[in-house]
This record gives structure tokens, sequence and C-alpha cells, in this order.
């Protein structure tokens, strides 16, 4: 009997946030911010915390609205830069906007999830780094799609031989996003943390900042050839896209 | 000799007290527990319907849900839908999955029937007949009353499970395979019992009936 009570208690607690869009989506709490938009993306709003995934390791908090009005001129300036067929393509829907985002307990900009054709993102994430964080994040929604054009031992053959990416991206204390005055095949110190990381920072600057781009290939043959692989494999998804 | 005794004021108070409690009471678990006493029953013997061959009838507890399909959005949606409604496989369905005010869902008829009530598997249940794909309408509104087929989160996985928007829900345009729209009773559809607090229901109610409508 006890197992019984156990069970409805527990089928209970599971589903208690449940509304048309958790049915959706699979994720609470959250209510249309804008629906109607050229691509088709859909964004989402948090009105109150969640925690969704394997053991609840992730966790966001709601938006205050005042915050949200004043970031989302500047989230759907970047995301219409992405017609709808690409989305599709891509598997991308509904962006999810919340604040102070975790995954494990560490704090992220964004969160991809092509199953559920959902991004959620941190609108508190650093401003400097804000516009390119958004792209990062789609890149590894276009290599979880397209795994076959973004092959990574294909990749990491363009660096030098004696140099080595760490396990895992959280794993390493490459961390830092800023632009590397002397590229040396890596744009960012987060870039040598593993593949998909160095291809995701790539894409985000070719999405936000094509010149520097132009400028650092000239003298950097590594980076060149690995912008060229993005570039080459990107226009088999979209001619249009860069 | 037995002396007469008047009631003391107060005494009559309590007493009328005691009976205007009774009767509230008693009206109470008569009549409002009857969830159905002030929902409109809808008699198919006075309703006329344009297009007789498309109209699907649900019966459950409270009456008659009076259904439109729509072969013109989701031809293939509705031949599966009209198919497992002929094979009788909806009656006895289950309302398991039930927003307050939002939707309500049925149509699991592996594990999701009266007779076969699994709840550790509810929801992942198949029909037989195989998965559909989705017949998605860019144009069509899911307004209050609107039926879709249900799905995993994946597209063209639509089998038998289907639900019924008891509110606009501008999201789902797109999303679901629209099969058709409630014409009639959908205060009936208001009064399916919801989970507490939860969206699965514990002990859900039942569809009774689930026909083709029968015309002369």
């Amino acid at each position: 009997m006890k197992i019984l009570y156990l069970f409805i208690l527990i089928f209970h607690i599971l589903h208690v946030n449940a509304d048309e869009i958790y049915n959706l989506i699979k994720i609470p709490n959250l209510e249309i911010y804008k629906l109607k938009n050229d691509n088709n993306i859909r964004y989402l709003s948090a009105k109150a915390n969640f925690k969704i995934g394997v053991n609840k390791n992730i966790a966001c908090d709601k938006v205050a609205i005042n915050n949200l009005n004043k970031k989302f001129p500047l989230i759907e300036k970047n995301l219409n830069k992405y017609n709808s067929n690409f989305l599709n393509k891509i598997k991308l829907k509904y962006i999810v906007l919340c604040e102070n985002l975790f995954i494990s307990k560490i704090n992220t900009g964004g969160i991809p999830d092509n199953k559920n054709r959902t991004l959620i993102l941190d609108i508190n994430f650093n401003e400097k780094y804000f516009e390119r964080m958004i792209h990062h994040e789609i890149f590894h929604m276009i290599q979880n799609t397209h795994i076959e054009y973004f092959d990574e031992n294909k990749f990491s053959s363009f660096n030098e031989t004696s140099f080595n990416y760490a396990e895992c991206s959280t794993c390493s204390d490459r961390l830092n996003l800023d632009l590397y005055e002397k590229t040396d095949g890596f744009l960012t110190e987060y870039s040598k943390s593993i593949p998909s990381e160095d291809m995701a920072e790539i894409f985000s600057f070719l999405m936000t900042d094509k010149e520097t781009i132009k400028d650092k290939v000239n003298s950097d043959k590594i980076l060149n050839n690995k912008v060229n692989f993005i570039k080459l494999n990107l226009a088999k998804i979209d001619k249009n896209i860069l | 000799m037995i002396k007469a005794i008047k009631a003391s004021k107060s005494e009559k108070i309590l007493f009328i007290f005691l009976i205007g409690l009774f009767i509230f009471a008693f009206t109470s678990f008569f009549l409002l527990k009857n969830k159905c006493l002030f929902v409109e029953k809808n008699n198919l013997n006075k309703l006329k319907f344009n297009k007789p061959n498309n109209i699907a009838v649900m019966n459950v507890e409270c009456g008659n849900v009076i259904i439109e399909l729509y072969p013109d959005i989701s031809p293939k949606a509705v031949e599966r839908f009209k198919i497992l409604i002929e094979q009788k496989k909806y009656d006895g369905s289950a309302f398991y999955k039930v927003s307050k005010n939002t939707f309500v869902q049925a149509g699991d008829i592996e594990y999701g029937n009266i007779n076969n009530l699994d709840y550790s598997k509810i929801g992942s249940g198949e029909s037989g007949l195989g998965l559909l794909k989705s017949e998605l309408s860019n144009d069509f509104i899911f307004t209050e009353g609107s039926v879709g087929f249900a799905r995993t989160t994946e597209f063209d996985t639509e089998d038998s499970e289907f639900f019924i928007t008891l509110k606009e829900i501008p999201i789902y345009q797109g999303e679901y395979t629209p099969i058709g729209k409630v014409i009639y009773g959908l205060d009936i559809l208001k009064t399916i019992k919801k989970g507490n607090k939860a969206i699965y229901v514990l002990r859900p109610d039942y569809i009774n009936t689930f026909r083709m409508f029968k015309f002369n």
C-alpha cells in the first residue's frame, strides 16, 4: 500500500508544472513572448524558475520582463540572420529565454536541444560575448543535425600534430572567450577545448565579425583551413547563410 | 400531569438553522455532486449537419460531443480516425491526460482502455495500424474545441491518440495534425475529470462510445 501511495505521489510531482507548452517541448513554467516571426522562430520566456534534464541538472530562473524587453531586440536581430528553411534543417524552432542558466552547476550561455527543437538562452550572459554566444550555440545544433559534414577528426587534422584538445569542454581551464591577438590556429582560448567548440567559435565569429576573420586568416594557414572547412560544409546546408 | 414546555427563541433559531443545514447538505450531495447537471445535452435528432459524412459522435458521461472531421486538411489522419471509430477502438478509452481548461487527451488503445489500463505504459500504446506521417497545416488555428492527433516529440509518429483543446492554443499551429473541431458539446468536455495538480489523471473518465453519425 505504501508503494502505491509513493507511486501516486511521484506521479503527481513529476507532472506538476505541465501545460500546453510543456506538452510540446517538455520545459515547464514558460509563456509565449513572441510567436509570429518571418523565420517562424517562436520565442518563449520563463515565467517561473525551472529545472529539467537528467537529475534536474539544468536550471534557469524566470525573466524580469523589463530586462527581457531591453535585450530582446539584440536576440531577435541575431536570430533573424537565419531563414526558416535553414532553421528547419537544423531543427530549431523554439527559443527559451531565461536568466542564470546552469547545467550541472556550471553557468552557461545557452543549451541546444535538437530533439525538442529548442535553444535555451541566458539573457544575463556576459554582454561582451552575448551575440557570439547565440551563434556559437546554434552551431552546435547545426553540427548535431549534420554530423556527416563536420567530422571532428578531419577538422582536428588541420592543427599542428603536437596539439591535443581536452577530453571535454568543461574539463579544461581553456575557457576564455576573448579573441587572440596572435591566433596560431585558434581564435580564442575556448577554441582549444574540444573540436566542436573550436568549430562553434569560428562559426560565431563568421556570423558576427566576418572582417576580423578575413584579417586573421591572411596570416594563419591553419585557421584559414579551418574557416574554409566550416564555410564549405555550411554551404552544403544553405548557400546563403554566410 | 405533564407540563408542556415551550421552545425558547434561541432554540427555535437553532432548529431552523439545523433544518437549513440539512437541506444544504442534501442538495450538495445529490445535486451539486452531479457534474452533468448544468451541462446542455445534445439531441442528435434535432441537429442538422452540412457534411454528415464527416460527423463523429463521442458519448461521454455528461452527453454527446459532436465533432466535424476535416479530411480536406488531413486526409490520412481523418481516414485513420474513421477506421478506429468504425472498429470501436475508442470505446472505453481513458481521458488520461487532462490539463485544466487547456486540453483533454485520450485514444491510447493498447494501454489506455477501461478494460486494460496500465498506468506505467499509458501514452505509449499502439493501434497496430502503424504510424502516420504528420499532416501539418500552417493555416489551421487551434482554437477552442480543435481536435488534433497527438504524437511523440518527433513528427510522423501519429497513431491513435488525440487531444481536444479547451481554449485557443496558438503555439500548436503547425505543430500537430488537425483532425477536426467540436461543433457541439464543448462544455461536456470541460467536465472531464482532471488530475490533482497534475496533467495525468488517476482513475480517469472514459469515452463510452465513439461512432460516426448515422443519417437517413
